[in-house]
């Protein structure tokens, strides 16, 4: 591996943490958009700054850059405010207008200069390496890792002195106020945090993989916790996985870098949907079905508990009673067989003690919804699990 | 977390070595454009190895870069890029390298400014496209001779027996070109296509250029453009408009249906190479194929 393959490995890292961060809470509050939309919406900014300079190196474009973005959360926030329209529809009402006033400014102005988002701001973090920070001819290394670090290093700052207000101000801003923290000096200041990275992450990476970056672990581990801090700390660990092995997959394809990052993102999305413990489709198609036995069993135990008669109880009889097709009737005793609920005698079905009294505290759970009583069973059956 | 990062920090910046070279190994040369690259095969030969970042067809306004090409640059010796803009933000990655001593040689450097097509709006932003002009390659062709003859002095001789051969294949290029064009008489000169890249051919043999699309390629014509185009294409009486290999067709065919409209008939005449050069091994992939068969093509359907 040379110095500029780790290099590379490492400034993907760092973008993927600084990017998760801002991430985390805007896929919370339905803001996870705005990433997107501030990649499209800097393009007056840098427009702007073309004129006044004449020159598509000036750093005053990528100012100018973050400058819009930071125009954009502000004219987002104004429009959502007016509770007239949501979220997602600010979003898409001011970045649009953004960009089309820097392409409109382009088209009257500078049709004959290579001049676009692309040109000026997008890096390519193929290379990031070779763009190194050089101090009185002293190699500091990749000068975008500098830029990225410096933003991670003020976002973890401020992370760790607001959590406790980001917290409850993303989940209830109403008890935010009423705690004496405005939610939307909060807000703001999520948000810039968020412009400021996105452009500074462009910079270094790309617009697809920034977006991809600030969605998808954050989105991904939202499938798997509920716990604000372990959400963190899985979308980094999300963004740090898809960076590395990203980085591999472009290599052994000889592909695009980002681009392979970013399908590494997708590929893991898509593993946590189909896979994850409880919210993963499989495991919601699993519970589903368990339920449908489960209730299945209940009325067969019920059944067993009101009638005393051996024909009644008889285990060929069960399928035309209960009117129940042969394989459910056969995956119904089995589960009750298996947590000997009956015995089975000569083809004649008894409950046993555990039987009865699992029948019991099930009537008495469904007339009082009180689940006190219930509290064993909801580890073995999904039905008591709310 | 945050020591890890320290650790990885520290580690990325002592690993910053310079890497070492060895000596017996031929120069490694790393190029932009597919025309560069075919440049430098011709004037190096087997005494150096050519690496092209963009492959044939690539757009240089468009190109993405490959993981395969960061080993490229990192092992390069010296990079061979067109300059001006051409190559976008991977310009600043090589103005930076040059400040880290490693070689890299902008041929656009060595044309005359005052020659140079200058942006309409903007000053000292001028037309990349300067290959068109066989001229500016041949002073281009002596420049990368006399920088390679610098950076690998063992070769010398054969770089500059390499590098006359290929002036005179060019010069009689030119004579080539020249007659064919004088076939076609001033007032049909005019060739219009998708995008700007044939302002110094124009300025060379007295077309007129038209492009749809401005410098840029990422930008689209408006539809403004396509209906003057139209008007301007049946007013001249022009019997074919030019597709562009690394444009997408579909701005030509947009403009031969606003023609068709107007009950006027436009062909088109084939498709031209503007910033990339044809496959490897096909005639078109040399800049010599390349040019004569864009030349050809202009010729015969403008006749």
């Amino acid at each position: 591996m040379t110095s500029a393959q780790l290099e590379i490995q490492l400034i993907a890292s760092i973008v993927a943490i600084a990017c998760a961060i801002p991430g985390t809470f805007l896929v919370l509050r339905k803001m996870a958009l705005i990433s997107d939309a501030i990649s499209h919406s800097i393009l007056p900014g840098l427009v702007i700054g073309f004129f006044i300079t004449h020159d598509l190196s000036s750093p005053l474009l990528i100012v100018l850059a973050a400058l819009s973005g930071l125009v954009t959360v502000i004219l987002v926030e104004f429009i959502q405010k007016t509770g007239l329209v949501k979220e997602d529809t600010a979003i898409g009402l001011v970045f649009p207008a953004l960009f089309s006033i820097g392409i409109i400014l382009i088209a009257k102005n500078a049709n004959d200069v290579h001049l676009d988002v692309d040109a000026v701001l997008l890096g390519e973090l193929a290379f990031a390496p070779f763009d190194r920070l050089l101090v009185n001819g002293a190699d500091l290394g990749p000068k975008s890792l500098w830029i990225i670090g410096s933003i991670l290093a003020i976002t973890v700052t401020l992370l760790m002195a607001f959590f406790k207000e980001l917290k409850v101000s993303t989940f209830d801003a109403g008890l935010a106020t009423a705690l004496g923290f405005s939610p939307a000096v909060l807000h703001y200041g999520l948000m810039s945090v968020a412009s400021v990275t996105t452009v500074g992450a462009f910079d270094a990476v790309g617009a697809i993989l920034v977006v991809a970056l600030m969605i998808a672990p954050a989105a991904t581990a939202y499938l798997l916790t509920n716990d604000l801090k372990k959400m963190l700390v899985l979308s980094i660990g999300f963004g740090v996985l898809s960076a590395i092995s990203g980085y591999w997959l472009a290599h052994w394809l000889d592909a695009s870098i980002s681009g392979s990052m970013t399908s590494i993102l997708g590929v893991l999305f898509l593993l946590v949907y189909l896979f994850a413990p409880s919210r993963g489709l499989l495991s919601v198609l699993y519970r589903n079905k368990q339920q449908r036995i489960e209730v299945s069993l209940l009325t067969f135990l019920l059944h067993l508990n009101n009638h005393s008669e051996e024909e009644e109880r008889h285990i060929n009889h069960l399928n035309e009673h209960i009117n129940w097709q042969k394989v459910r009737s056969k995956s119904v005793v089995d589960l009750a067989l298996k947590n000997n609920m009956i015995t089975i005698d000569n083809n004649v079905i008894s409950l046993t003690d555990k039987g009865t009294s699992f029948t019991n505290k099930a009537i008495d759970y469904i007339i009082t919804n009180d689940d006190t009583e219930i509290e064993s069973m909801k580890e073995d059956f999904f039905l008591f699990r709310g | 977390m945050k020591k890890y990062i320290l650790i990885l920090v520290t580690l990325a910046i002592v690993s910053c070595k310079p890497a070492k070279k060895n000596e017996n190994q031929k120069l490694q040369v790393v190029t932009t454009t597919t025309m560069i690259t075919d440049l430098l095969r011709n004037i190096g030969g087997d005494k150096i190895e050519v690496k092209g970042l963009m492959g044939t067809g690539v757009d240089p306004h468009l190109y993405k870069a490959s993981e395969g090409d960061v080993s490229k640059l990192f092992n390069a010796d010296v990079i061979v890029y067109n300059g001006l803009h051409l190559e976008g933000k991977l310009e600043d990655v090589f103005e930076k390298m040059r400040q880290q001593n490693k070689k890299t040689i902008a041929v656009s450097d060595i044309i005359d400014k005052s020659t140079l097509i200058e942006s309409e709006y903007f000053a000292s932003n001028y037309d990349p496209h300067i290959w068109f002009d066989i001229s500016n390659w041949k002073q281009i062709t002596s420049y990368v001779v006399e920088k390679l003859s610098e950076l690998d002095t063992k070769n010398t001789t054969t770089f500059e027996s390499n590098g006359k051969a290929y002036l005179e294949k060019l010069s009689s290029l030119q004579t080539a070109i020249a007659s064919r064009i004088e076939e076609l008489p001033v007032e049909k000169r005019i060739l219009v296509t998708a995008h700007d890249a044939f302002n110094y051919f124009g300025k060379a043999y007295k077309f007129e250029v038209v492009g749809l699309q401005g410098l840029s390629t990422a930008t689209e014509a408006g539809v403004k453009d396509v209906q003057k185009m139209a008007s301007f294409i049946i007013e001249k009486n022009i019997k074919a408009i030019f597709v562009e290999s690394s444009v997408p067709k579909r701005t030509i065919e947009a403009l031969v249906e606003a023609v068709k409209s107007k009950n006027h008939e436009v062909e088109i005449g084939g498709t031209l190479f503007s910033d990339a050069l044809g496959s490897d091994g096909t005639g078109e992939g040399t800049y010599l194929g390349m040019y004569k068969y864009n030349v050809q093509t202009i010729v015969n359907s403008l006749k």
